[in-house]
């Protein structure tokens, strides 16, 4: 492949039809102000102009949207990536394959219907993907990826096509299962409400739905039942609507993830899911950071956990962007997940049998910081409002020691030479770990109550954690514990070099 | 400082292996600073929490506040100053700090990602620089540390710097 063919490769565009997606892509960021306009800017003095407006606001990025598309080119060389795009301000990039963490391919409907795809190539750190190619004809991004999967190498024709094992796929009494044990359909709703509150304007959701509440309130109160009548219908109300929240989950639940296949080719995992808009995602396996095994009571309920990984690839804070592979498992037996980390990590003793628990005793610091929150809360209600409805808080104090009790009896730690883990979590249950090459800083703290305790607790810092995955933190170790395990680790990791 | 270090890996360069005090002379600085960062907040309570109990005018109290929080501000990053310890050994780079809460943290060599030495003005004229180690990690992605001696810190960067020029295949 060396050969100096392969260096005049010739520069590429994107599919002639790229410039609708652009266009569509900027079309959805402007849509609300685009609609409002046309809505509620009707009327009024200058209405020729509030209605020509959006006509050339549109016209503007139509422009824009073919500039790119006669502008972006790409070169794909023996190496890396080269894209150049811009006409006053021009770039050039140059992406080495190695830099490459992740493959993303996205296919929505419109997609689907014109055979292309949206390839997305990201690389550790940063906010932004390394490049962003919208769009390309399926057949090449395929190509494409498999390219960046073989690091630039093209699959040979007369090599023997390496078949990916199917690592996990989800039939669809699965994926339904994932939809009653997720809250999706209610972050969805939420979600509506809140846009809706902000895109209308001028208090028109509040009145909406003071009438709503009044009409319904007017209603009730013409049937003149009882309280306890009253209180029924008030139940089942509630009852239908989880109902209804529990069915939406389900239906999203199907369009996300139905068709989940996990495959593995080449030390490469990739991901396919979607029933309308379909992704392709994939990433090396010695890129996963670390692991998040989750159960939640519902889950627990089913015999279900679900298994997520954390990567390296940048994620836009605040945009919950679910391209990137981040569920290995979304949902599956206890035992398959087991199964698929054995596999993937297979030199790591995976499940652990020996967790070292927690000293006993140490439950009341799980629940000093709600006694204090407590606390306070009833100081201030009292004091405030004189009355003994203030101590009405004091109700869940039992509720939560009980809870610290038994999060202190599950939770615990274990280390080895491969792997470190922690466990924690009584009524949605977890377990995370990380390889030790993985690993990229150490803290050791005490608190004044640790010290006290001769206690301390150990932060153990991988890459790309998300905020919502519990930290490697080791809490409530005893002192001299803690600093043998803490002066082992950064020995360990002094010696080991990291593997990204 | 010899440049040499930076360029012969064989050489080892010193290795602070037992905990370093930071200098001294940067303690008025840190105090000063923490005054500053301090102070802000009081000013803006105290004018708060007066216009809310209705006591005294907000004019007076809160450069008085204001006095208070950089007094304790200063003290408290004083006293910071004090307590703050670095070491490098052969793992790696080492901080203590505090002295209520008492963290110890520890970057290993072989993960570091890249180094920032920052001086400011003020740290220019008391010969003192900033050393921001940054790693791959979330919660610890930038270690910083202020009010090093300026050779100490160049030293440390040209140290930590150089298992990184080893380390160019890691990817």
């Amino acid at each position: 492949m060396q050969t100096p063919v392969s260096e005049a490769k010739p520069e590429r565009r994107l599919h002639p039809w790229s410039w609708l997606f652009v266009l569509v892509q900027q079309l959805k960021q402007f849509i609300v102000p685009l609609l409002a306009l046309l809505v509620f800017g009707g009327g009024g003095r200058n209405g020729f102009w509030t209605g020509i407006g959006p006509l050339i606001a549109v016209g503007v990025l139509v422009v824009i949207s073919v500039l790119q598309y006669f502008t972006y080119r790409y070169r794909i060389g023996r190496d890396g990536l080269s894209i150049r795009d811009g006409w006053l301000h021009r770039s050039l990039r140059e992406i080495p394959y190695s830099r490459i963490h992740n493959v993303v391919l996205h296919q929505t409907v419109l997609h689907r219907l014109f055979g292309v795809a949206e390839v997305r190539l990201e690389s550790a750190g940063g906010q932004k993907p390394e490049a962003q190619m919208r769009v390309l004809r399926l057949d090449e991004a395929l190509a494409l990826e498999s390219l960046i999967k073989h690091r630039g190498q093209a699959p040979d024709a007369d090599a023997p096509a390496v078949q990916a094992d199917s690592l996990l796929s989800l039939p669809t009494s699965e994926v339904i299962r994932l939809g009653l044990v997720s809250n999706r359909g209610m972050i969805v709703m939420a979600a509506a409400f809140g846009a809706a509150w902000q895109v209308f304007p001028d208090r028109m959701v509040a009145d909406y739905f003071e009438r709503f509440a009044r009409q319904l309130f007017g209603y009730a109160s013409h049937l003149q039942y009882g309280w306890l009548t009253t209180a029924a219908a008030a139940v089942a109300l509630l009852l239908l609507a989880s109902v209804l929240l529990r069915l939406l989950s389900v239906l999203l639940a199907l369009a996300q993830y139905h068709g989940f296949r996990l495959s593995e080719e080449q030390r490469r995992l990739t991901m396919e899911r979607g029933l309308l808009s379909k992704l392709r995602t994939s990433v090396a396996r010695r890129r996963i950071q670390a692991w998040t095994l989750h159960e939640g009571f519902l889950q627990r309920l089913l015999k279900r956990r679900n298994l997520r990984i954390d990567t390296a690839v940048a994620e836009q804070q605040g945009q919950n962007d679910q391209r990137a592979l981040k569920e290995l498992a979304p949902i599956a037996t206890p035992e398959v997940c087991d199964a698929l980390i054995q596999h993937l990590l297979p030199q790591a003793q995976w499940p652990r049998s020996e967790w070292m628990a927690l000293p006993a005793g140490v439950w009341w610091r799980l629940f000093l910081p709600t006694l204090v929150f407590i606390g306070m809360l009833v100081l201030t209600l009292t004091f405030y409002f004189q009355t003994a409805w203030g101590l009405l808080p004091l109700l869940w104090l039992p509720w939560s020691a009980y809870a610290a009790i038994q999060q202190a009896r599950r939770a615990g730690y274990a280390v080895d030479d491969r792997l470190v883990a922690i466990r924690g979590g009584w009524w949605s249950r977890y377990w995370r770990f990380a390889e030790i090459d993985k690993l990229q800083a150490l803290r050791l703290s005490r608190s004044p109550v640790d010290r006290r305790m001769g206690t301390a607790s150990l932060w153990l810092d991988t890459a790309g954690a998300s905020g919502f995955a519990p930290p490697l933190h080791i809490r409530f170790l005893p002192e001299a514990e803690a600093t043998k395990l803490y002066s082992q680790l950064s020995h360990a990791l002094a010696r080991r070099r990291m593997r990204w | 400082m010899d440049v040499s270090n930076g360029i012969q890996p064989s050489s080892p360069s010193p290795l602070h292996s037992d905990w370093q005090h930071l200098p001294p002379r940067g303690a008025k600085l840190a105090g000063l600073g923490n005054a500053l960062a301090v102070a802000i907040p009081f000013v803006v309570a105290s004018a708060f929490l007066s216009r809310l109990a209705d006591f005294g005018s907000p004019w007076l109290l809160a450069p008085i506040g204001g006095l208070v929080g950089a007094a304790f501000g200063a003290w408290l990053g004083v006293k910071r100053h004090r307590r703050t310890l670095w070491k490098l050994d052969e793992d790696g780079f080492a901080l203590q700090r505090g002295r209520w809460w008492q963290t110890e943290s520890r970057v290993p060599v072989s993960r570091v990602q890249h180094l920032d030495l920052k001086r400011g003005p003020l740290e220019r004229a008391f010969k003192l620089a900033t050393l921001v180690i940054h790693t791959a990690g979330t919660k610890m992605a930038a270690v910083s540390v202020s009010g090093l001696d300026g050779e100490d810190a160049e030293r440390l960067r040209d140290r930590l710097a150089r298992q990184l020029d080893h380390d160019d295949d890691a990817l």
